[in-house]
């Protein structure tokens, strides 16, 4: 068929497929930004070994919740309930440390993958928008932790100290040395590349780029999307509990309020790395820069001595002009 | 084909209801090898419910559907069986995913892949390249690019090819050239009566656009107030007794 208006557009400089490339900068282009702009500010402070290693403790846990936080945008969904589920599946993986010992660990990635089942039956099976599910099970999975532990916390110890009579503890003196520097730097470059490759190698990553785009087509072509986002659900449960393992061998505890507000962070990182929360395309590579923009946005206001709140503002700007910058306004009709 | 072989398709009474709104009160046709079709009507008559229906879409209330003499278990009755049959729909809307690429969309639910999980990507791209160039299809150039990107014209030609490289039996046309200009209808036109005589595939089309029924079916069936009420062959129907059966069933 001949379509001469094809490439009628594709002159000039600033053509269409040139601004989208550009527009996949935008992550590199704001990170190296603000690490500059931080290094102006505290100087050898901010670009210290001590600081990036502990930069590199502190996005882990955030990049793989963004993760998940990806896989379930991406297909156009949202999941709100990452932090309480973060909560849960850790003091799960605590609990199975001290049932089964150290294997009893998978049991917080068990723990994970089933709120995230749950989440995919509720909003596939009763179609329930998944706001709302998340939201009920953001509310309901963060009591059910806290009934579970009566208010208190299961804590990690290197096994020199026991526990007092009002406190649990197990002896996991590995798992502690898994949560530092560089140990937890390379679970999480592990996970990420594995990530990369699920997402966009794999037919499972390109079918959540395929729901995003247009699910209504997939269902005339006769793919179970029901089944499908089940699926999805549960694999960002899977991913939120691998993220509360970490989180367990960094924090060395299980707290009923770990990973509070934490749903926010990844949904920001997510939407700092480009991906569009109405779904159909993302990048896990953009994700992990979401990740690591926040974390150092956050670490170097505090090195600056901004007091937490105005840090709270400048994130919140720094999200809205990502975005902004970002978004291909060109195929958006209708804001809501 | 021999005079006993049963026909290709057979649709007999088939009815289907939506709440207490009876779409399709009782669609029969008869589709042969190698013959192209059409089903014609006004709005609202049932075209498209009866289309759907055959296609899986939507499970049919009662009647019955034979593929190749073969009745069908319509408790069975779904979209990944019907395409089981060889049978591929062309939608109204094209039915594409506009963020994936022309590979993506023409193996959209049948994704080849390596070792279980992988997608096999070099697979794709080359298969698309042979149904591209099958069909004539020179302005597809760029197959990493999101089909968004493309033309209307270009994208119905992803939605044809689709149906064709995987409809080996029928393929059923919803309004193909509703959205085109004549250059880019005639080229649709004559794509579907290639593959009629190189392939030997049967066509369903559904059109409002009578002269374009007239030049392509080999039979016309008229669809009034949810029933098929007649059938014409070529060449022995003017427009005007066209339009009349269309709109008062006469």
């Amino acid at each position: 068929m001949n379509d001469a208006n094809a490439t009628a557009n594709d002159s000039g400089f600033l053509t269409p497929r040139r601004m989208e490339k550009i527009r996949d900068y935008v992550p590199f282009i704001a990170i190296s930004l603000v690490i500059l702009m931080f290094w102006a500010i505290s100087g050898d402070r901010f670009m210290s070994i001590r600081n990036w290693t502990f930069i590199a403790q502190q996005t882990p846990v955030l990049m793989l919740l963004a993760f998940a936080q990806l896989m379930v945008v991406t297909t156009g969904s949202i999941d709100i309930s990452i932090g309480s589920n973060l909560a849960f599946s850790a003091f799960f993986g605590a609990l199975g440390m001290l049932w089964f010992g150290d294997v009893g660990l998978a049991l917080g990635v068990a723990a994970g993958a089933l709120v995230g089942m749950i989440n995919g039956l509720v909003i596939s099976l009763l179609k329930i928008p998944s706001f709302v599910t998340t939201l009920a099970m953001l509310i309901m999975v963060r009591a059910v932790v806290i009934i579970i532990s009566d208010g208190t916390s299961i804590y990690m110890t290197d096994g020199r100290v026991s526990g007092g009579t009002n406190i649990s503890s197990v002896a996991a003196p590995w798992l502690l040395s898994m949560g530092k520097f560089p140990a937890i730097f390379i679970v999480a470059a592990v996970v990420a590349v594995l990530m990369w490759i699920f997402y966009e190698k794999t037919h499972f990553g390109q079918q959540l780029k395929a729901v995003g785009g247009n699910e209504r087509v997939l269902r005339l072509m006769g793919i179970n999307v029901t089944a499908f986002k089940i699926k999805v659900f549960a694999a960002a449960g899977v991913m939120v509990g691998i993220a509360a393992c970490v989180n367990l061998a960094r924090a060395g505890a299980a707290t009923p309020q770990a990973g509070l507000m934490i749903e926010l962070d990844a949904i920001a990182a997510v939407a700092l790395g480009g991906t569009p929360l109405t779904g159909g395309y993302g990048s896990v590579v953009n994700t992990i820069i979401g990740a690591l923009t926040l974390t150092i946005v956050r670490n170097g206001l505090t090195i600056a001595g901004v007091p937490p709140s105005w840090s709270q503002v400048a994130l919140g700007a720094l999200l809205i002009a990502a975005i902004a910058i970002s978004l291909n306004r060109a195929r958006i009709d209708v804001v809501k | 084909m021999t005079d006993t072989d049963p026909p290709l398709l057979e649709v007999e009474n088939v009815s289907k209801s939506f709440g207490g709104v009876q779409a399709l009160r009782s669609g029969s046709f008869k589709l042969d090898r190698r013959e192209v079709i059409a089903v014609v009507g006004a709005n609202g008559a049932g075209k498209s419910t009866l289309i759907k229906t055959v296609a899986g879409v939507y499970p049919p209330d009662s009647g019955e559907i034979r593929i190749k003499g073969k009745p069908i278990d319509l408790h069975d009755h779904s979209i990944s069986r019907v395409r089981e049959h060889g049978i591929e729909v062309v939608y109204q809307d094209l039915a594409l995913v506009p963020n994936m690429s022309a590979p993506y969309n023409l193996f959209l639910g049948r994704t080849p892949r390596k070792w279980g999980i992988f997608v096999d990507e070099k697979f794709m791209r080359t298969k698309t390249r042979e149904v591209f160039d099958q069909l004539n299809v020179k302005t597809v150039q760029d197959l990493a690019r999101p089909i968004s990107d493309l033309s209307g014209g270009q994208q119905q030609s992803i939605a044809i090819g689709r149906a064709i490289a995987w409809g080996k039996e029928i393929v059923i046309l919803d309004e193909p050239t509703a959205a085109l200009g004549p250059n880019e209808t005639t080229v649709v036109e004559s794509m579907v009566e290639e593959v009629r005589d190189t392939h030997g595939t049967s066509f369903i089309l559904i059109s409002h656009n009578l002269d374009q029924v007239q030049r392509l079916a080999d039979r016309i069936i008229v669809i009034h107030h949810g029933i098929t009420s007649q059938e014409f062959r070529r060449g022995e129907v003017t427009a005007q007794r066209l339009v009349r059966a269309i709109t008062l069933g006469e």
